[in-house]
């Protein structure tokens, strides 16, 4: 059985690379997959936790699986409507670069 | 690289160092020799009973069911975003 440090490690280096993604690059869609990466980084500790439950207590617990399940599904609810706010974006300015669209700005 | 973009990768890479650092400085339990991972690890069959309830448990049906709207409203909402706006015909 893998440890479980193993796993926080590459969550917490997959949350960090998401979040340099969303710190650095430019283009929306990347700053979009840059979130999901951090969204996935959360459901590795879920899953993760949720599986070496038995090792402390008796019995199995299944309720970081059933959180990860909704986590995918807000994610991909989040998608579908950051998506559609691009491709309105796009149509008005010609451009998806977060420097560029400052529409919401003051 | 711009120096803001040098800067910006050196605090990330402090926050994963902070990350890394936290998790292995705690002892984390680990299996006993004669665990049994085949035995102990959740089926689809507990993802379900988890989800749906059984027993005393009464799972996250109702929880399930608000991400259902969610996700529809996400939909419409998406579908209203990208719609391609007509422009009225000058007369």
């Amino acid at each position: 059985m893998i440890p479980l440090e193993y796993w926080l490690v590459l969550s917490s280096l997959m949350l960090a690379i998401g979040a340099y993604g969303v710190l650095s690059r430019k283009n929306a869609i990347v700053v979009l997959m840059s979130i999901e990466i951090m969204l996935n980084a959360a459901n590795i500790n879920f899953v993760a936790f949720s599986t070496y439950y038995p090792i402390v207590h008796t019995g199995i617990n299944a309720n970081g699986q059933v959180f990860a399940l909704f986590s995918i599904a807000i994610a991909a609810a989040e998608v579908a409507v950051g998506l559609a706010i691009l491709l309105t974006v796009y149509r008005r300015y010609r451009t998806i670069e977060v420097d560029k669209i400052n529409i919401l700005r003051w | 690289m711009s120096r803001g973009g040098y800067l910006r990768g050196l605090a990330i890479l402090a926050l994963a160092l902070m990350f890394i650092g936290a998790v292995l400085s705690v002892h984390w339990p680990s299996p006993p020799k004669d665990f049994d991972q085949t035995n102990e690890t959740p089926t689809n069959q507990d993802v379900g009973n988890a989800m749906f309830g059984q027993g005393t448990n009464p799972g996250y049906g109702l929880v399930m069911l608000l991400v259902g709207v969610l996700l529809l409203v996400a939909l419409l909402g998406g579908i209203f975003l990208a719609k391609e706006e007509k422009e009225e015909d000058e007369i």
